[in-house]
């Protein structure tokens, strides 16, 4: 496994490839943002261990760059700001964990074994509707190639929807398989995801007819791939 | 003990009005009625000249005594009737009565010694003074020295009236005249006081103004003033955008001096858990004593530089949807299940009264209490409980917490639980953030089963 760690810090970047090395990855250093970028987009690692507070480019914006140039190595973040707001700001540029320093050696390498064993087998079939796609494996979806933000519930919705895309599919089936049986179902529980999907993909996607339920159909002129 | 600069500007003008006012209708009064009483005096002159001009005109010699004029105005005749005339010879030993008016009866005018000397000094020209008349009726008179041909020594003819008249017509043109005066003055003063407060209105509104600012129901003056108020209203909003740049420069010395501490930090405890021995330890324990001191402070300079800067409106939905769906990611390897589920609601247009960070900070943290804590569920429900407040309501499904340590959960440093790394409640956080916003935290059991926590925030209207 090769790893690229991405740290300023001349002591903490040795002291964590003494132990990355001891754990049995490969390690490679950068030590600013430049490096790291070019390291990333040229070198086929298998995880990224990235600093946020980086000399010449930040890393949330190596991040964003990686991201945007198809770069889709799992990256934990690490980074001395531990705000939940700088917290959204990395996952939203496409980080996949993060950990707050100071920090535990043990919970750095615990955390990247996890990053690893879920992004292994990643090379599995998606589903489409248009330019809508999801990834059941990595449970993400994109819209033109843009990821998507949602929660596990709405996930789950558009996961359905997208299996059974074309047909009207009516609330109380909706509702059953968002909930387990004895979770509460209140009358307007559909209506609220549905309005927050909308918002997501696009309020043309979702079409609602009247009295039976919503369907799920690509836009006019997309054709669904694979 | 009486200090001009404090007293109230509306008081001071309307003050200062008045003053000026008194001053110009006392002054316009007095001269109006000495104009009045002037010009009455001098008519009243003229047709005691023209009595004396009849007299002297009138009178003839006849075998050396002077002879009077017959005058047929009827007050000359009757006694008393205020209208007097008389005739002197100038004689080395004074003043000595010719003939003078029926009307005098039995006494006789006097000239006063002074009016006298000044007759003899100006012969020929008319002379007007007040004599003490008949009855002690005070009299205005004309008088005049001069000679008849064929009388050896000069003539004083001496006419008088009744001066009550017109003293009577000045006093009541005086009164007159104080009364509209009066009356104009209180008018005046009133129309001052109208006009001032009219005029100091944007005063009022810029007060207003400000103390919205205060308050942190504003975030500047957003008023249209006069030219007058413009400028300060502009160096106010420079004064606040100044002041926020200075908590926001300060908060970032702070920020950066806490996370500038935190890589050595991290330095230490990986050296020192690469180290065997008590020495490993010790310095694990004090580098969490110094992680939780530089949160602490980290807190407490944002939470100190909050109440200037309030003034701002926070949408709760997007940050929602933004904490439940990272929080999902940080939490999918949760050991024992698949991950967390967050189900969370909120209103379209729900707003905080705050900046989005802080709100990001009090749900993010108590989102992630509950996501620690669940087996495998959580709800946020955001709703809006009042005008002025928010309500966010964050259950679980974990084993929750027993009544007696509810308390105690949000007090700082206590730990709840020793097996999870680096995992207080994080819940004091959130309570010292939630009480600067003048919020509240409080803890109860979650019909979920886990625990719930209920936080009151400040809610932006409109």
């Amino acid at each position: 496994m090769r790893i690229l760690l991405v740290e300023d810090d001349p002591d903490l970047s040795r002291q964590l490839k003494l132990a990355l090395g001891d754990a049995g990855y490969a390690v490679d250093q950068a030590p600013d943002g430049e490096e790291a970028q070019f390291l990333g987009e040229t070198e086929p690692y298998d995880a990224v261990i990235l600093d946020l507070g980086l000399p010449k480019v930040d890393g949330v914006s190596v991040l964003e760059r990686w991201r945007r140039g198809g770069v889709a190595t799992p990256v934990l973040i690490l980074t001395a700001r531990g705000s939940w707001n700088e917290k959204v700001a990395g996952f939203d540029a496409g980080a996949d964990d993060y950990l707050t320093k100071p920090f535990h050696t043990e919970e750095l390498l615990a955390r990247l074994r996890a990053l690893l064993r879920r992004s292994a087998g990643h090379a599995s079939p998606s589903l489409s509707c248009g330019g809508l796609r999801l990834d059941p494996r990595a449970a993400r979806a994109s819209v033109n190639g843009e990821p998507l933000r949602l929660t596990s519930l709405e996930y789950r919705l558009l996961h359905y929807m997208i299996m059974h895309q074309g047909r009207v599919i009516g609330r109380t089936e909706l509702v059953e398989h968002l909930y387990d049986q004895d979770f509460d179902r209140d009358s307007n529980t559909i209506e609220v995801f549905i309005g927050r999907l909308r918002k997501k993909l696009g309020s043309d996607r979702i079409e609602t007819v009247r009295g039976l339920g919503y369907r799920l159909t690509p836009l006019e002129g997309e054709t669904t791939e694979g | 003990m009486w200090d001009l600069s404090k007293r109230s500007l509306v008081r001071r003008l309307v003050l200062l009005a008045g003053v000026w006012n008194l001053v110009v209708l006392l002054v316009a009064g007095v001269f109006l009625t000495a104009q009045f009483r002037d010009s009455a005096i001098r008519r009243f002159d003229s047709a005691l000249t023209v009595l004396t001009d009849d007299l002297y005109a009138s009178s003839s010699v006849e075998d050396g005594v002077v002879k009077a004029p017959f005058l047929t105005d009827i007050r000359a005749t009757r006694v008393y009737s205020g209208r007097y005339w008389q005739i002197l010879e100038m004689r080395p030993q004074g003043l000595r009565i010719v003939d003078q008016s029926r009307s005098l009866f039995d006494s006789s005018l006097t000239i006063p010694g002074a009016q006298a000397e000044r007759l003899a000094a100006a012969p020929g020209k008319t002379l007007f003074f007040d004599l003490m008349g008949p009855q002690n009726a005070r009299l205005r008179a004309a008088a005049i020295l001069t000679r008849l041909p064929g009388y050896p020594r000069p003539v004083v003819f001496i006419a008088a009236e009744d001066r009550a008249p017109i003293d009577r017509d000045a006093d009541i043109f005086a009164r007159n005249t104080a009364i509209a005066l009066i009356l104009l003055g209180a008018g005046l003063v009133s129309a001052v006081v109208v006009q001032v407060r009219v005029g100091l209105l944007p005063l009022f509104r810029l007060r207003r103004e400000v103390g919205a600012v205060r308050r942190g129901k504003a975030e500047r003056l957003e008023g249209v003033y006069p030219e007058e108020l413009a400028p300060l209203a502009g160096e106010l909003n420079a004064l606040l955008t100044h002041n926020q740049e200075v908590v926001e420069r300060q908060r970032t010395h702070v920020g950066n001096l806490a996370h500038a501490l935190k890589t050595p930090l991290s330095v230490m405890l990986t050296e020192a858990s690469q180290q065997p021995g008590s020495l490993a330890e010790v310095v694990e324990r004090q580098a969490a004593t110094m992680r939780e001191q530089v949160d602490h402070h980290l807190r407490r300079a944002r939470a100190a530089a909050r109440s200037q800067t309030s003034g701002e409106r926070t949408p709760v939905e997007p940050i929602m949807d933004e904490l439940a769906a990272t929080l999902e990611r940080i939490f999918q390897d949760k050991p024992g299940g698949r991950g967390v589920e967050i189900d969370w609601r909120c209103p379209d247009d729900l707003a905080f009264q705050g900046e989005r960070q802080d709100f990001m900070e009090l749900a993010g943290n108590v989102m992630e209490n509950a996501c620690k804590w669940c087996k495998a569920k959580v709800r946020a429900e955001a709703v809006a409980s009042s005008p002025e407040q928010l309500t966010l309501t964050v259950d679980d499904d974990g084993p929750g917490l027993p009544p007696d340590r509810w308390i105690d959960a949000l007090k700082r440093g206590q730990r709840m639980d020793e097996h999870t790394p680096g995992s207080g409640l994080g819940l004091s956080i959130v309570d010292e953030l939630a009480r600067a916003y003048g919020g509240s935290v409080t803890l109860s059991a979650s019909p979920l089963g886990g625990l719930r926590v209920t936080l009151v925030l400040p809610r932006s209207e409109g």
